[in-house]
């Protein structure tokens, strides 16, 4: 048995053995307790290195160093934060970790820069391959999906928007990786019938077919009613299927348990109920935006999933009293319902409802502007189990109505409260849901410091947290919001003009803050930014529009600390060329950057301090006044290493 | 109406075939020598009535000669009596009776056998007047009721090839056994073969077309046209006929002849003229290729004639023309008709669909419905694909095998891309290499056939205005 390397003789913890260690560290869920593991020794990092089967790489430069440590035992490698991972950088890192033999999942969602030959390398290195993830590399086509397939045992494969690939890239994963079970080409638009056909042909295994915005017609259709397997079906806004295609479901010679038709607007409900006859064991049904009207005949169709059917969304749909009454009588397993811009929702609807199902924890009632506090008082009464609640521009819902919810609803996790008109009673009644995870209260210009004080003395595990256009709330609020709620990953604080840099400086506490935005907080100087780069390191995006004050002292800041920043807003802020220069140069991780009216910079500092990023950028966005100023060649460098440039012309609007 | 005279024609069929078998004939006995002495003296006599009613009116507008059918009708007459001689002698044998069973057989044999021979001649000759006849039936004059029977059942046989093999020996008496032998088949093989369209090369297009039209045809029967080379490589049809311009289209010529005057400028002149004798029956009008020993000419024994003077043109520009028209883009495919070019270059160069096995389609969902059937077979865009397709030989299409040459071109290409690994700009070029390689499988053979343009007008293609 292998001993640990000692550190220090009189050290007890380098008496443990190896297996012992794991059996500790198993027992370690906390990511960041496992950082403080791999810190002790050696000896530990050694095992944390033996028992880690998943890595998310943040950062390009150390994927090779890591690769060589974790390699062994490796399962799952997510690269999606690095997109400028490219076809050499991936095959050295594959080479490094020699001994990836292990790895079965390997997520690329937008690493533009991987091309067939990184996949070719891939595919040879990794022989019990079994999950890719490619959504969004919005260059891979035929030839690298030709290079995938040769990854025979592979059963998971994401392609949205990858838009070169054709009916022919399909058929060569199809024929390759006849083992497939779950497939997504969403938005792949160059696909079309004949390519599904080939496809339900070949992979007689998929249970997972996501076709959502392909240019399809009913003739695919027909052949995927052919797949046995199926499970999940998703085909959002494909507009040239219809109800004859739906018919071809209706055999019932797969097992479909979801379907998603929502936005296919030539679907209507005849089309629907052969769907529903044909399979019984139907869970989940989202067909939003299709058509305006129920019909009866699909209401009481829904009968035949009475036992089955847990999610409906009904989003954009006329729905009238009776027809929830119907659902509530029908459907009485609901989990989950969407009634999102439903017009004519009531509250005698939404009790008629929610008498049926009690079982109900997920409730999307935004924008059904009928609805009253009775409503919330009938949900309350009748769903015990709440965890989400979307309740946005209800506006006639009141304090009141929230005290139910709040009393009866103790595991609600989620409530959407943006433009209501609440006040700080109603967060009073929240406080008492100790799981709440998610508050928004956007536009709420009632709320103020008092409110946020009740949340944070009792929602210690709030993660987002909206205060947009909350004008009322100052540094205070912040800084009980800093205390309470530690976990706060995102925060939305745009157009909260009383806020400082002594309200940023409480935040800078939050270790896990991911997202800030601080549009048109023109209080903040770069002192506060300095506060929070020094504390959030995990910071990804920040948003400084319209903070008139900053300046290059907050880029510095920024540049040394906020490593993870992806995701910059800088438009109208008053830095000069050095601090732009600093910022993109120091981030490596930077992709999307907003450079909109920055009056202290010329053009030569934008020149340089484009340069400086290094082709790194995905996104940017320029005055159209740079577009003949800038020298094409650097414009012609970033848009060959993949980056996207948006020109906008506005006119410079210093009051926000 | 003479009822007699149909079953002379059977019963020379039937001994034809029965002699063949050396069998005794159960007809031959029932033959009875006054039913024949009476029909065919009638049977000639009737011919001769009705061709010497005819000829007057017909000799200016048949052009046929004279002497020729009276020889033809000598010959008939001599024949009828050889018929009679031979009856006449075995009444004289029956008399007799003295001669053996086994050599009254004998005889009675042999003299089948030269009864048959001599009525096939008299057949044949008869088959020479036969468009004679025809025209007599189509001028309407006098045509009875028993000649018309004779052209029918005449022209169900095809009498015209036996007629030209034996064409010389028609006049000698003396005709050899081999020779009746080829007779007795060439009537058995049109027992066996019924009806053959008659190939009556012997007319003169142009005779026919200026003669009197609306010929009334057997059913199932139609006219061969030939064209002149030259007139089908004109390339203009309709020439004014003031100043000699010529021009494609009868139409153009109308609206050209405006310019030469008023008077062609009236409605009626500038309408589209319409056939004359609408009320008749159109014969069905065939074309035959000028083209000797092309199975498109009326000369060749399984002749298969064009339907309209446009399958014409375009099959003898594609059979016996060359071809002038290169595709610009690929450089290699030629045709010698304008349209082909043309519907050939809507292709070239657009996506050949290639299968990894090397079979090429030209459209995806064929490719797509092939690799659905064979397993692991891909679809075949890329480089690897190529150059792993021109290594592994097996199951290439000769198509295939036929442009090595590109394919060789193309792994070097290949190569020199694989070489300069680090080099992403490499990348772009495949396109361009691949898009040199030109699996073309277009055919044309046989599209004659199948090309049936409906132009009501083509007939008219080749009138002159006037």
């Amino acid at each position: 048995m292998e001993r640990a390397p000692q550190q220090s003789s009189d050290s007890i913890l380098a008496t443990f053995s190896v297996d012992l260690l794991i059996q500790i560290l198993d027992r370690v869920a906390d990511s960041r307790d496992r950082k403080s593991w791999r810190q002790v020794c050696r000896g530990f990092l050694h095992a944390e290195a033996l028992r880690r089967l998943s890595l998310r790489v943040l950062r390009l430069e150390a994927l090779q160093g890591l690769l060589r440590r974790y390699a062994a035992c490796l399962e799952r490698l997510d690269l999606s934060a690095c997109p400028s991972l490219d076809d050499h950088a991936l095959a050295a890192a594959l080479a490094s970790g020699a001994g990836l033999w292990r790895l079965r999942s390997i997520n690329l969602s937008r690493a533009s820069g991987v091309g067939w030959r990184g996949l070719a390398a891939l595919a040879k290195a990794c022989p019990h391959l079994e999950a890719v993830d490619l959504s969004h590399c919005v260059g891979v086509g035929d030839r690298e999906a030709a290079s995938l397939a040769a990854a025979a045992g592979l059963r998971d494969l994401w392609l949205d928007k990858c838009l070169g690939l054709t009916d022919v890239g399909l058929a060569k994963v199809a024929v390759g990786c006849p083992a497939l079970e779950m497939l997504g080409i969403k938005w792949c638009l160059e696909i079309s019938d004949i390519g599904i056909e080939l496809l339900a042909k070949k992979c007689q295994n998929l249970r997972v077919l996501d076709i959502s915005y392909l240019k399809i017609t009913n003739r695919s259709l027909q052949f995927v009613s052919s797949l046995r397997k199926l499970e999940d079906l998703s085909m959002v806004g494909c507009s040239h299927i219809n109800d004859e295609g739906l018919q071809f479901l209706n055999n019932g010679s797969n097992s479909l348990q979801t379907v998603d038709v929502s936005r296919c607007e030539n679907v209507t409900s005849s089309g629907l109920i052969s769907v529903i006859e044909g399979h019984k064991y139907l869970q989940d049904l989202n067909i939003g935006d299709c058509f305006p009207e129920l019909a009866p005949l699909f209401l009481s169709k829904l009968n035949y999933l009475r036992d089955s059917l847990t999610v409906l969304k009904l989003d954009g749909f006329q729905v009238f009293a009776p027809s929830l009454k119907i659902i509530g009588l029908n459907c009485r397993n609901l989990v989950e319902i969407g009634l999102s811009k439903c017009k004519w929702v009531t509250d005698e609807g939404v009790s008629e409802l929610v008498a049926g199902c009690v079982n109900l924890t997920t409730i999307d009632l935004t924008c059904c502007h009928l609805l009253t506090n009775k409503a919330l008082v009938a949900i309350g009464d009748k769903c015990k189990n709440l965890t989400c609640l979307q309740l946005e521009s209800c506006k006639l819902i009141t304090d009141n109505g929230l005290d139910c919810i709040g009393t009866c609803c103790s595991n609600l996790e989620e409530i959407d409260l943006t433009d209501c008109t609440m006040t700080n009673a109603a967060m009073k009644y929240l406080s008492r849901c100790s799981e709440l995870t998610v508050l928004k209260l956007g536009l709420c210009d009632k709320v103020s410091d008092e409110g946020l004080v009740h949340i944070a003395s009792n929602c210690k595990k709030l993660r987002v947290l909206d205060l947009y256009r909350c004008f009322e709330v100052t540094d205070d609020g912040l800084a009980a919001i800093a205390t309470g709620c530690k976990r706060i990953k995102n925060l939305n604080l745009c157009y909260c003009t009383r806020i400082t840099d002594l309200g940023l400086k409480h935040l800078s506490c939050l270790e896990d803050l991911h997202d800030l935005e601080l549009r048109g907080v023109h209080c903040v100087t770069s002192l506060g930014i300095t506060a929070i780069a020094n504390g959030c390191q995990h910071l990804t995006e920040l948003d400084l529009k319209h903070c008139h004050l900053v300046d290059d002292a907050g880029l510095f800041a920024l540049g040394q600390y906020t490593k993870n920043l992806r995701q910059a807003n800088l438009s109208y802020c008053q830095v000069s060329s050095m601090g732009l220069c600093n910022l993109l140069g120091s981030l490596k991780c930077l992709q999307d950057v907003k450079l909109v009216h920055l009056t202290q910079v010329p053009v030569e500092g934008f020149e340089s301090a484009l340069r400086a990023s290094g082709g790194r950028l995905k996104k940017l966005k320029l005055l159209t006044g740079l577009r003949h100023l800038l020298s094409p060649g650097l414009i012609q460098m970033l848009q060959a290493r993949g980056c996207r440039i948006r020109w906008v012309d506005k006119p410079l609007n210093l009051v926000p | 109406m003479h009822p007699k005279q149909m079953p002379t024609f059977e019963a020379c069929s039937s001994m034809s075939s029965e002699s063949r078998n050396l069998n005794q004939n159960q007809r031959a006995t029932e033959f009875d020598a006054r039913e024949t002495e009476q029909s065919l003296p009638k049977f000639s006599s009737h011919l001769d009535n009705s061709f010497h009613q005819s000829n007057q009116a017909q000799r200016v507008a048949m052009n046929w000669d004279p002497r020729a059918v009276l020889n033809s009708l000598d010959i008939l007459g001599q024949k009828i009596h050889q018929i009679q001689d031979i009856v006449r002698s075995t009444l004289s044998d029956e008399r007799q009776l003295s001669i053996q069973p086994n050599e009254f057989a004998a005889q009675q044999q042999l003299i089948n056998t030269d009864l048959t021979c001599t009525i096939i001649e008299l057949i044949s000759t008869a088959g020479t007047l036969l468009p004679l006849i025809k025209n007599a039936l189509a001028s309407g004059i006098n045509s009875s009721g028993q000649i018309g029977g004779i052209a029918n059942s005449a022209s169900d046989l095809d009498l015209v090839d036996i007629l030209r093999q034996n064409d010389n020996n028609l006049l000698s008496e003396g005709t050899k056994d081999s020779e009746y032998e080829e007779l007795i088949k060439g009537l058995s093989d049109w027992d066996d073969e019924g009806m053959k369209p008659i190939s009556t090369e012997d007319n003169d297009v142009k005779d026919n077309e200026d003669g009197v039209s609306g010929e009334n045809l057997p059913l199932g029967s139609y006219e061969v046209l030939q064209l002149e080379k030259e007139e089908i490589l004109a390339p203009h049809t309709h020439f004014c006929a003031i100043c000699g311009k010529g021009f494609k289209r009868d139409a153009n010529l109308r609206m050209h002849m405006r310019g030469h005057g008023d008077e062609y400028k009236s409605p009626s002149a500038l309408a589209k003229p319409t056939k004359e004798g609408s009320s008749e029956p159109v014969p069905i009008k065939r074309y035959s290729c000028p083209f000797i020993g092309c199975k498109r000419n009326k000369e060749h024994k399984n002749f298969q004639p064009l339907k309209t003077i446009l399958c014409v043109k375009n099959h003898y520009k594609r059979s016996h023309c060359d071809k002038s028209y290169t595709c610009r883009r690929c450089n290699s495919k030629k045709f010698s008709v304008m349209a082909d070019l043309k519907t050939h270059e809507k292709h070239c160069g657009s996506n050949k669909w290639l299968c990894s096995c090397g079979t090429t389609f030209s459209r995806k969902d064929k490719l797509f419905g092939h690799i659905a059937l064979f397993q692991g077979h891909t679809p075949a865009l890329s480089m690897d694909e190529v150059k792993s397709q021109g290594m592994s030989v097996q199951g290439q299409s000769d198509e295939v095998m036929a442009k090595e040459e590109d394919i060789d071109y193309l792994i070097s290409g290949n190569v020199i891309e694989d070489t300069n690994f680090s080099g992403l700009n490499g990348t772009d070029n495949d396109l361009g290499y691949f898009s040199s390689m030109n699996f073309d499988s277009f055919t044309f053979g046989g599209i004659d056939g199948l090309q049936q343009p409906s132009f009501d007008t083509s007939e008219s293609l080749f009138s002159f205005h006037k």
